[in-house]
């Protein structure tokens, strides 16, 4: 570099009376490409993120996650024994059986394992919020799914791909697993579902509690198992809580209430709140975290 | 023998933890108190609840100027790149609706990129033209106009006024009582009292509560479980008159959810919904620092 600059030097000199910058002329832009739709893309991969703070973050943040810790904490003075060594279903040992599957016996029970050390680490907290609802005329024929996506999307305004964003999935076609003689066959579409995240999630929520739950005819709160419910069992250590929603409840949803005619049938939907709680209890600990959003569950 | 002792550590354990979950700082009261039974009177120990009543943020927090122009940039980046709106979806074609809501949208446009077509707000004359079109629209539309939403800065927040429930809406508020403390002298305090005989803390909060500040309010105290405890330091006359050698005091947290402290006049005599900042200057240290990591920063 120093090299070049010496050489470049007595040429400066005597080039003096001009400007040392070479003159070029300005570079010539490529036009931005084109979509089919004839719009522009940019050059860049243009991701949209937040546009505003969520109110009902801020309240988790504030004033739930303290009380949740409070309410769910579990004084443990001592360190935890370590877990009982699995008993296997083969001798690991016996060289006959050395490369056979070895499960434990009884399953490795993941869902009679205690709840981690409670800490302000691991507090509870809503990861995402599962819209599913299954439409039964959809085996029938196909189109009838129209009416249900659209609603899905203006509901929880959720698209594939949306703001650049790759993790975004939209509204999917849930398809069928199994063959039911005469219902469903593998891979026929019978319903539709949409995972929220994020400020999506928390807008969601916000509307659920605000505008549907209390203009529900006849709806006496969520439903709780009774005292007798045992806390160990999968589904009550699995930190979801689900909950359906009559047809009936679609048009409260200001976003169908507007052009409530457009959509052809009013559908029912099932809605799981995943939480990150986990161990025995987690799904009481997943409704305390859900009535701090004032969704309201009542004993049956 | 070995996994024998290991199955009746665990079956301790366990017991420990979900059949006794609120033995948790109790257990440092209960010892001691197990202890003075066989030792002379003087290491009894005298427990009070008190209560850290809260009132959560009634608004959003101000977002701060970086906040606010990155919100503002995503949003603009939002509404260049987003699907195009089926307004045929939504409004019948060329309906009133459809016509209020183009027009509104042509004036979020203009606010979102600005450029010499962006609406002026400024000047008498144009703010007379938005209130005299905007009453147009509400009218054609046979809506009534929206009331404009209540200011961010309450006037409680003007005068300073510490007894407004209204203050400072987007901070965590505490109640403070200017009550007698365990010596008979006035001092700021959270709302406490003591312990009757067989009462779980929870309880005893509750009615302390009720006792100093009324029964004007809803709370609702979070958990069964004591979140800080303060121990005193007592002279030895102190102790002779208090009866014990220890005093603890332990904090429940609890929410307001409706209605306003009226103290009874007897042992309190004033109160203040405070902030954090506010509660240090006010109170003393030892008990400050034995409170200050429970109470909210925002």
């Amino acid at each position: 570099m120093s090299a070049q600059a010496a050489t470049r030097a007595p040429r400066l000199a005597a080039t003096a009376g001009r400007s040392i910058r070479r003159t070029r002329p300005a570079p010539q832009l490529k036009p931005l490409k084109r979509d089919e739709k004839g719009l522009p893309v940019p050059h860049v991969h243009v991701v949209v993120r937040d546009t505003h703070r969520s109110r009902l973050a801020d309240h988790y943040h504030n004033t739930l996650q303290d009380d949740l810790l409070y309410m769910t904490y579990v004084h443990e003075p001592t360190p935890r024994p370590p877990p009982r060594p699995p008993r296997l279903t083969y001798d690991p040992n016996d060289p006959y059986t050395k490369h056979r599957f070895n499960p434990p016996l009884g399953g490795n029970r993941w869902s009679k394992q205690l709840p981690p050390p409670a800490s302000p680490d691991n507090i509870i907290q809503l990861e995402r919020i599962q819209i599913h609802s299954q439409i039964k005329q959809a085996t029938v024929s196909r189109t009838n799914l129209l009416g249900p996506i659209m609603a899905l999307r203006a509901i929880s305004g959720a698209n594939d791909q949306a703001g650049g964003q790759h993790t975004a999935e939209g509204v999917q076609i849930v398809r069928g697993r199994k063959n039911l003689q005469g219902w469903v066959r593998p891979g026929i579409p019978v319903g539709v579902k949409v995972d929220l995240k994020g400020p999506q999630m928390w807008d969601f929520l916000s509307i659920l509690v605000e505008f549907v739950l209390p203009r529900l005819r006849d709806f006496q709160g969520i439903p709780l198992e009774g005292p007798s419910n045992r806390l160990d069992k999968p589904h009550s250590a699995s930190g979801v809580v689900s909950f359906g929603l009559p047809p009936t409840a679609l048009g409260l949803f200001p976003q169908i209430e507007v052009n409530y005619d457009a959509y052809p049938a009013p559908f029912g939907m099932h809605i799981h709140f995943v939480t990150s709680a986990k161990g025995v209890g987690a799904q009481n600990r997943a409704r305390a975290l859900l009535s701090g959003f004032q969704i309201p569950f009542a004993r049956s | 023998m070995l996994s024998r002792n290991a199955v009746s550590t665990c079956r301790h354990r366990s017991r420990a933890c979900l059949h006794a979950p609120s033995r948790s700082l109790a257990s440092v009261a209960s010892s001691s108190s197990s202890a003075a039974s066989s030792e002379p009177s003087t290491s009894k120990v005298v427990l009070h609840a008190a209560v850290i009543l809260n009132r959560s943020p009634i608004i959003t927090r101000t977002p701060t100027l970086f906040e606010r122009a990155y919100y503002a940039y995503q949003s603009r980046i939002r509404r260049a790149l987003f699907n195009p709106f089926p307004t045929d979806f939504y409004f019948k074609t060329g309906s009133l609706l459809e016509k209020k809501f183009a027009r509104e949208e042509k004036v979020r446009e203009r606010e979102a990129f600005g450029g010499p077509w962006t609406v002026k707000r400024q000047g008498p004359e144009s703010e007379d033209e938005v209130g005299t079109s905007t009453a147009d629209q509400a009218e054609s539309m046979g809506e009534e106009p929206m009331d404009p939403p209540a200011p961010r800065i309450h006037d409680s927040d003007r005068t300073g006024d510490v007894k407004s429930l209204d203050r400072m809406g987007e901070r965590n508020l505490y109640l403070l009582v200017r009550g007698k403390d365990h010596l008979g002298n006035e001092v700021w305090r959270f709302p406490q009292g003591g312990l009757h005989e067989g009462e779980h803390l929870h309880q005893a909060a509750l009615r302390d509560l009720t006792a100093e500040c009324g029964e004007n309010m809803d709370t609702w105290i979070v958990g069964k479980k004591p979140i800080a405890v303060h121990q005193a330091p007592l002279s030895e006359s102190v102790k002779k008159s208090l009866g014990g050698a220890e005093l603890y005091t332990f904090f429940l947290k609890a929410h307001i959810l409706a209605g306003q402290a009226r103290p009874n006049g007897t042992n309190v005599t004033d109160f203040a919904w405070l902030t954090k900042e506010e509660i240090e200057p006010r109170v003393d240290q030892a008990y400050w620092a034995s409170v200050k990591d429970i109470l909210s920063d925002f």
